[in-house]
């Protein structure tokens, strides 16, 4: 819908610049180009005064075992996320069906649900499954300790995307759909389910961003991620800021794929991103 | 009865717990809305390299997870020379997180005002400071109200990494580990902090949800 404008309003903001202005953009250009280099610079002699640059600290990454072991946490992080995605998927889904309801009680519980899944950080679900639920007596695995509680945080955020793509579904197709006598069940399993659905793939692979986030909370229940296996990494190697820094790297560079796939996909069919957030942790 | 037994042994840590994760919340909200303001400025001022770093600077943040940036300002930036307070740790941490995404917000809220109402206010004459100010940032900042109320919430949600140093006193995340380390008090210990971050989401979500539409534009 607005997909197209994005891109330039910020050169929109300004006119044509004349000469005069265009020489002053130039140097203000030079000096913050400057200024940035100086920054770097900084930070890089800063690494380097502190001995963080030496050979010992980074020569690790120039063997493939280091980066086998990494890529099994990737796996691991991926695994993990991937479960939590569908788990999600199928929990929002439910729920956001609930929230449509003929029953009131129905639609009470399941908005209950939603918002406290919303509401409530994923490492107090995790400090659940991790702490209070064996003084229960139940005892799980770390892949479902932390697998777990990424799919509610998750579930609650997608029935919200869910219901805001069946809202967006024009009012008119449900009305066709009544005219036609197809019951409550069937006009959104067929009419609004599917239109739903163009509006809120890209949404739902954003959301991917938070449960990728949320695997990383695996650091708390010892599941083998990518953050964890850094963890070991670091106790063999006495290599903290390099191994740390190049797991954020990998975090982030994945993130950014999976962003930059759904705003890819969101131009594509032209819809909008909706905003249902929480941002980490 | 347990309940009762809780509360009485924990309900000022709970307590205590709660005002930590308030005033951790505010702080962080704060930091990250005047530090992403400062970006956004950074993201549209007509100077190159400024709007690299500004472009690059929300890549890294909004894409790095909490625990990973928590992590490496509270044990690698000592490496560095950089030894912070634990709850200094904390708030930087979810000040650069949450600055990235309210950056994000400040720019899809100038999206919305768009290139007719500047080409518009343009031709009527008003300087680049006029258009600013009676244009752009009025609107701007009215139709960000929904995203920056759950940016709020987020906020929160995003100060439970407290709990992963040692902060005291613990915030509501962390008060949770705290009692069941020493008291197996089960389900009980977690509802109360469950509870309270709920509470404080739905009431922000309401406040949020009166004042946009107070200040909404219709279009």
């Amino acid at each position: 819908m607005s997909a197209p404008a994005v891109k330039p309003i910020r050169d929109a903001l300004y006119e044509q610049p004349g000469p005069k202005t265009r020489k002053r953009i130039n140097i203000a250009t030079a000096i913050a180009a400057v200024l940035v280099l100086i920054c770097i610079g900084l930070i890089v002699r800063q690494f380097y005064v502190m001995g963080q640059l030496d050979a010992k600290y980074w020569e690790l990454f120039t063997r493939w075992t280091t980066w086998r072991f990494l890529l099994t946490g990737f796996l691991g992080t991926l695994k993990s996320a991937a479960v939590a995605g569908l788990l999600a998927l199928a929990g929002g889904l439910v729920l956001m069906w609930g929230r449509f309801s003929k029953i009131p009680p129905v639609r009470w519980v399941a908005r209950a649900i939603t918002e406290f899944f919303r509401g409530v950080p994923s490492l107090l679900f995790v400090y659940f499954f991790f702490i209070v639920m064996p003084t229960i007596g139940v005892k799980m695995d770390s892949f479902w300790m932390i697998t777990l509680p990424a799919a509610m945080s998750a579930a609650g955020a997608c029935a919200e995307v869910f219901r805001a793509g069946v809202n967006a579904v024009p009012a008119g197709q449900v009305e066709a759909a009544k005219s036609l006598g197809m019951s409550k069940t069937k006009t959104m399993l067929l009419i609004q389910l599917p239109q739903a659905i163009k509006f809120v793939v890209p949404t739902l692979i954003s959301q991917l961003v938070i449960v990728v986030k949320d695997t990383t909370l695996a650091y708390v229940v010892s599941y083998a991620d990518l953050l964890q296996n850094g963890r070991v990494l670091i106790a063999n190697y006495d290599a903290l800021v390099s191994v740390y820094l190049v797991v954020a790297v990998i975090y982030i560079l994945l993130n950014y794929l999976i962003n930059k796939a759904s705003v890819a996909i969101a131009n594509r069919n032209g819809v909008k991103l909706i905003d249902v957030s929480k941002v980490s942790a | 009865m347990r309940f009762v037994e809780l509360l009485s042994t924990y309900g000022d840590m709970y307590v205590q717990a709660a005002l930590a994760t308030w005033w951790m919340t505010a702080v962080s909200f704060i930091g990250a809305m005047v530090l992403g303001l400062a970006v956004t400025i950074m993201r549209v001022c007509p100077i190159a390299p400024l709007r690299v770093v500004g472009d690059f600077y929300v890549q890294v943040f909004r894409n790095i997870p909490g625990i990973s940036m928590l992590i490496l300002v509270a044990y690698a930036l000592p490496y560095l020379g950089l030894v912070l307070d634990w709850v200094v740790c904390v708030l930087v941490s979810a000040i650069l997180i949450c600055s990235a995404f309210a950056s994000e917000n400040f720019m899809s809220g100038i999206n919305t005002v768009g290139i007719g109402q500047i080409e518009a206010a343009r031709s009527l004459g008003l300087t680049f400071g006029q258009m600013m100010r009676l244009v752009i940032i009025p609107q701007a900042v009215r139709s960000v109200v929904p995203p920056m109320t759950n940016l709020l919430i987020a906020t929160m949600l995003t100060t439970a990494i407290a709990s992963q140093v040692p902060v005291a006193p613990p915030e509501l995340t962390g008060v949770v580990s705290y009692i069941n380390t020493r008291m197996p008090y089960g389900v009980l210990a977690f509802i109360i902090p469950a509870a309270t971050y709920l509470c404080t989401s739905l009431l922000i979500g309401y406040v949020g949800n009166k004042l946009d539409q107070r200040v909404r534009i219709l279009r």
